[in-house]
């Protein structure tokens, strides 16, 4: 589902250090990886290139089996409409409700009226905000914030979840409902990608563990912990 | 589709009233920018088709009698082409003189009605090698007493100082046009870039969800476009204005009577007003495509 071949990242004017050095990687599809290692390692360089946010300075990378450094500017969008993103910080629209949050990443891809009206209830009925429908993001608590960044990252049902740190500003409690989801997730088949610094997740769930340090894989573990 | 022209339309509709008065100053720049532009264009409309008859260097017409013989006529034609004074001549007949009349007075129906090819007289427009004022009276009288004359009528200085000046002012107020409108287009610009940044949460959530470039861009461009419609629809008001108040203002003037032909057509007010449409709907594109072209990171 993802490869990538002698992967490297380097910004003009950065420290001499690359944010990512000759990574090379295969993650099949339905796969749950967490991308670990220090702040500053290259995990969100590495999400940003998936979604091709970034474009990397030397190396190849392939998305269900296509070249994405190959692809027009024309065809991003397409290539987004099959990677959700959930970020530590939600970005959630304020000005609008649960449900419009929702709708709008189906609105903006010009999906038909009618999909959006049976998919938005059901999408936040597999997250848990049936009653929250009609909420402003400032009404919820942090948990529920980022379970309607999932239900808009997940609601258009892509291949790919990619998540930056999804439970950083969320207590432990709160983190474990948002891994049962993305666990969840997991099981219909999409592949999820994510970066954390959590260690008691990683340990509690045992999924494949990659880990960066100064933007080198160094260690690759099926069935891994933090470290 | 119908989704999406909705939300086009919808978005559009939002981002112009969210900043409202960023909308009213863009649409006022470009509606008084193109006003000028197009009265300009109809001064010199109107100014044309006052002096018509005086254009391409003619500095007296020799009017001749309807019943002048043929004889008469050709020695009138015999002296014009054989005369070394002379650089060239033009015969109006009466026909062309109706259609002249008609062209001039399209607008005024009862005076089209009233008027035939046989109460307008002939006449020959001459331009003279020399145009000095002193010697083109000089020829033109040798022919004022000639058998099937009726009178020699000289473009007098008033009619070229009407000329120059009109042609003055309407460059001027051209200049002035054009420049207003760069001041439209960079105002609009600037409404985008505002706009932008008010959305820039919005756009980073339509980037990672795969909404299309266009589809981001659309709406912006839009707005544009309806700065530069509703600023054209109100500058051919005001052109309509100027005409009416101003250019047929000056045709009635009893005091003016060398405007007394200073009019312009409806032919000619729709097709300058689609000129400043256009070039409405042109400087809202490019206005709003520069913006998103170099603003927004699609």
């Amino acid at each position: 589902m993802i490869k990538l071949e002698n992967v490297s990242k380097s910004y003009k004017g950065g420290s001499d250090a690359a944010a990512l050095q000759n990574a090379n990687i295969d993650i099949g599809k339905g796969e749950f990886v967490f991308l670990v290692g220090p702040s500053g390692s290259g995990k969100s360089t590495f999400i940003r290139l998936l979604n091709k946010e970034e474009d990397p300075t030397d190396g190849r990378i392939f998305v269900a089996g296509k070249d994405i450094g190959q692809l027009n500017s024309w065809k991003v969008p397409y290539l987004r409409r099959n990677i959700g993103c959930i970020f530590q910080d939600f970005k959630l629209l304020e000005k609008k409700t649960v449900a419009e949050n929702v709708a709008f990443a189906l609105e903006v891809i010009g999906r038909p009226r009618s999909v959006i009206s049976k998919q938005v209830p059901a999408i936040l009925e597999l997250v848990g905000l049936s009653d929250k429908l009609t909420s402003f993001p400032g009404e919820l608590s942090g948990g529920e914030q980022q379970r309607v960044s999932i239900a808009r990252a997940f609601v258009n049902r892509p291949l790919i979840l990619l998540a930056d740190e999804p439970t950083g500003n969320l207590d432990p409690n709160t983190s474990v409902g948002i891994m049962r989801l993305l666990d969840r997730i997991n099981r219909t088949g999409t592949t999820v990608v994510m970066a954390t610094h959590d260690r008691g997740i990683v340990d509690t769930m045992r999924r494949r563990v990659v880990e960066l340090d100064k933007g080198s894989i160094v260690r690759d573990q099926a069935q891994g912990v933090y470290e | 589709m119908a989704l999406k022209i909705t939300y086009m339309l919808r978005e559009t509709g939002t981002n112009l009233k969210r900043r409202i008065s960023l909308t009213i100053a863009a649409i006022l720049t470009i509606s008084i920018s193109l006003a000028l532009f197009g009265s300009a264009l109809l001064a010199r409309d109107g100014v044309a088709n006052a002096t018509a008859r005086w254009e391409g260097g003619i500095e007296f017409v020799i009017w001749m009698n309807p019943e002048a013989d043929a004889d008469q006529d050709a020695a009138i034609r015999r002296s014009l082409d054989e005369s070394p004074a002379i650089q060239s001549s033009t015969y109006v007949s009466q026909d062309d003189a109706l259609v002249e009349f008609q062209d001039m007075f399209m607008d005024s129906p009862d005076l089209l009605d009233a008027v035939e090819a046989a109460d307008l007289p002939p006449s020959y427009r001459v331009v003279p090698v020399d145009p000095d004022a002193d010697v083109v009276v000089e020829l033109g009288s040798q022919f004022l007493n000639q058998p099937g004359v009726r009178d020699v009528v000289f473009a007098s200085e008033a009619i070229k100082d009407i000329q120059t000046q009109a042609d003055r002012i309407s460059r001027g107020l051209l200049w002035v046009g054009v420049v207003l409108l760069f001041a439209a287009a960079l105002l609009i610009l600037n409404t985008i870039v505002v706009a932008i940044g008010a959305r820039r949460q919005e756009i980073e959530v339509m980037k990672l969800v795969g909404a299309s470039n266009w589809f981001i861009r659309l709406p912006f461009m839009l707005e544009g476009l309806v700065h530069g419609i509703v600023g054209a629809g109100f500058a051919v008001l005001g052109m309509v204005g100027v005409r009416r108040y101003v250019i047929d203002g000056f045709s009635e003037s009893q005091s003016l009577a060398l405007l007394e032909g200073l009019r312009v057509t409806d032919a000619e007010l729709f097709n300058r007003s689609l000129w400043v449409l256009a070039i409405g709907i042109a400087v809202g594109i490019l206005g709003s495509l520069f913006a998103v072209s170099t603003k927004l990171d699609v």
